[in-house]
């Protein structure tokens, strides 16, 4: 039987300096510490004009490849997990392709909200584990690009001071193949209740609105934003957080005082931290993403796990924890070897 | 014999209101002949009401449920391949597995265009092969006519596109000589530009503006390079699919029916004689459906099930090319 597919490497890139919530307060006619009190985030990050995820991948995958002693010519496919592509069609994943230069390997776009990267593994493992062209092409190793900009698509104006604050850009990719070292994928789950999927959402253009995607009207009612009734998912989502950890430490076999960190991800950190006291994690062991750079969707979690494994010697175990919009949420137990 | 995969039921929904090409002339400068002879299309379906991708996915995926002999609770996971889905974000699959009553199983979106679904055909035959699924829906739905620029500036790529939902259920093949026998994917970003739709876009500032709403910004509609896309498909379209008759020691002259994408029938009938295939083996029906982009696949194979031309033990071929660019193949012992 051979080595079953792990994640080898990760890179991250988060554009710009740091906004601060000062930066923000006044567009939103707010101020720097109503901001904190309300969301519960201090920075984040934005891209610049021209900058979509593929742009912050692209740094993000050099670094990947470097960390897993990997070159372009090893990769065998590409998937891409996002909310905010580049541009409508084709998807983000061609362009990182095309930017890396990785001739013409498969590029397949997905879109899965927060669990976009837990998704995008899961996908990754799958290819790289079942026998195929893809697991057999050269050294079969898969990029998976967790990115997103959301700062060009956020409301500027004082009806944004909800959500504006809360949403942020980034990116991390991870090289995922058969080899040593890395991490060991010890279970992974996910799940969708799409009864919820209007309560947190970017409504417009909706292909399904006849006779057109998007009106004017819909902007002047800033339907073209994301939305959310928080204060409603706030329970659900708690209460998703800590099933599926627990699902995936039963699968694991592991108990939550073996884990060396939990990081747990949801667009409010309140809740993520309350989810993590509830899974038993202290508050040491608790790494809320969305406190370090806002919520960043699909690469919050990869992004905060680049940090973590190095810091954590082979044998220490992880937990990532996710729940967003769809209402997507999921789990994965790695392993540090 | 390690576990194999194959599609265990198919169905198929389009919209009820055709739009022939003579429609298409009353509000384009555009003629039946014209559009007929470059592309083989006759007629389209459009929405005439509000209806996302997901709606007609819903009836696509009931029906493919059925052929299966399956519940939805037998399912495990839902890919919804799509470009055109029913809202922003979060992904149409959430939507479409709340309308099909699927729980809170996994579901997301796949956007890879022409080759979606042949995409995510791959992506479900690698987890159910690694166990982890059983039973996967994979949906290819797109409702193009919101968002085509239905006048004459628009006409070259407006008059292509239609529709439609097509869907299968992916699961364990019943015998070890049946199924999915292997799956080939390609893309190349180069030529990302080629066959678009620009906005919304991220990467523009604002991303979204009363400005390129439907007016005299080109880049709001999907934009095509013809000439660029003819010649790269008629390419790559016979190379992937030597592709996947090399991995699997076959021959074009054992084909027994060949699927291709919806693109355009002159493409298709180009890639059949330069491969050597009898036209007779190949499936197009985009004279009645136009390119439905993601649906194209599943709703040929639901057609060319119930005529027939796919039964047990064919050799069956599957192939696309598309926007990206990306291409696929995916060959099947029936």
């Amino acid at each position: 039987m051979p080595p079953e597919a792990r994640l080898l490497s990760l890179g991250t890139h988060l554009p710009g300096a740091p906004l601060s919530n000062e930066d923000l307060a006044e567009r939103l006619e707010t101020s720097g510490d109503a901001l904190f009190a309300a969301t519960g985030i201090r920075t984040r990050h934005h891209a610049s004009a021209g900058e979509g995820p593929s742009d912050l991948a692209r740094h993000a995958a050099q670094r990947a490849l470097a960390g897993a002693g990997a070159s372009v010519e090893d990769l065998s496919l590409i998937v891409f997990a996002t909310a905010t592509p580049d541009v409508t069609f084709p998807g983000a994943a061609c362009f990182l392709q095309e930017k890396l230069g990785a001739g013409t390997i498969g590029a397949i776009d997905i879109r899965a909200q927060t669990v976009g990267f837990l998704a995008g593994l899961e996908l990754a493992l799958a290819f790289s584990d079942a026998p195929g062209p893809i697991s057999q092409s050269g050294a079969a190793r898969i990029l998976v690009a967790a990115g997103e900009v959301f700062s060009s698509g956020l409301d500027e104006s004082p009806s944004g001071v909800d959500m504006t604050p809360r949403l942020a850009d980034g990116a991390a990719v991870s090289v995922v193949g058969r080899g040593e070292g890395g991490a060991r994928v010890a279970a992974l789950r996910w799940h969708t209740d799409g009864a919820l999927a209007e309560r947190f959402w970017c409504e417009f253009p909706a292909s399904r609105r006849y006779p057109l995607r998007v009106l004017e009207q819909d902007l002047v009612e800033g339907r073209h934003y994301p939305r959310a009734d928080l204060p409603s998912l706030a329970p659900i989502a708690q209460t998703r957080l800590v099933e599926v950890a627990r699902e995936v430490l039963d699968e694991a076999g592991w108990s939550v005082d073996s884990l060396e960190a939990g990081i747990v991800d949801y667009v409010e950190p309140a809740v993520a931290r309350a989810a993590a006291g509830e899974i038993g994690l202290s508050a040491a062991r608790t790494d809320v993403p969305t406190e370090h750079f806002g919520h960043v969707m699909a690469a919050g979690l990869p992004l905060r796990l680049s940090e973590w494994k190095t810091r954590l010697a082979p044998g220490a175990r992880i937990l990532l924890a996710g729940a967003g919009p769809g209402l997507s949420w999921g789990a994965a137990a790695l392993e540090l070897e | 014999m390690s576990l194999c995969s194959h599609i265990l039921g198919v169905g198929k929904a389009v919209p009820d209101h055709v739009v022939t090409n003579d429609d298409l002339s009353k509000v384009m400068d555009t003629n039946d002949e014209w559009v007929h002879q470059r592309t083989g299309i006759r007629e389209r379906r459009h929405i005439e009401a509000d209806c996302g991708a997901t709606d007609l996915g819903k009836l696509a995926a009931e029906e493919a449920l059925a052929d299966a002999d399956l519940g939805v609770a037998d399912i495990d996971a839902i890919v919804f391949a799509t470009l055109s889905p029913d809202i922003d974000w979060p992904a149409s699959a959430s939507l479409l597995s709340e309308k099909l009553g699927a729980g809170t199983i996994p579901a997301f979106d796949v956007k890879n265009q022409c080759s979606g679904f042949l995409y995510s055909l791959a992506s479900a035959d690698a987890l159910i092969r690694t166990g982890r699924a059983r039973n996967v829906l994979v949906v290819g739905g797109e409702i193009h006519s919101t968002g085509l620029d239905l006048t004459t500036r628009g006409r070259e790529v407006a008059v292509i596109f239609g529709d439609g939902a097509g869907a299968v259920v992916v699961g364990p093949s019943p015998s070890p000589e049946r199924g999915l026998l292997s799956c080939h994917l390609h893309a190349e970003g180069k030529y990302a530009e080629k066959l678009w739709l620009e906005k919304v876009s991220s990467r523009s500032r604002p991303r979204i503006s009363v400005e390129s709403l439907g007016g005299d910004d080109p880049s709001a509609f999907p934009r095509m390079s013809g000439r660029y896309v003819f010649k790269h498909a008629v390419t790559r379209f016979p190379e992937v699919i030597r592709e996947a008759l090399d991995e699997n020691g076959y021959g074009p002259s054992d084909i027994d029916v060949l699927i291709p994408h919806q693109a355009n029938l002159r493409i298709n009938q180009f890639v059949a004689e330069s491969l050597e295939i009898e036209a007779s083996k190949v499936v197009n029906n985009i004279d009645r459906f136009g390119n439905t982009t993601a649906a194209s696949i599943p709703i040929a194979l639901h057609e060319a099930r119930q005529d027939g031309r796919v039964t047990e033990g064919k050799l069956v071929c599957m192939a696309a090319f598309g926007a990206g660019f990306t291409w696929a193949s995916a060959l099947f012992r029936w």
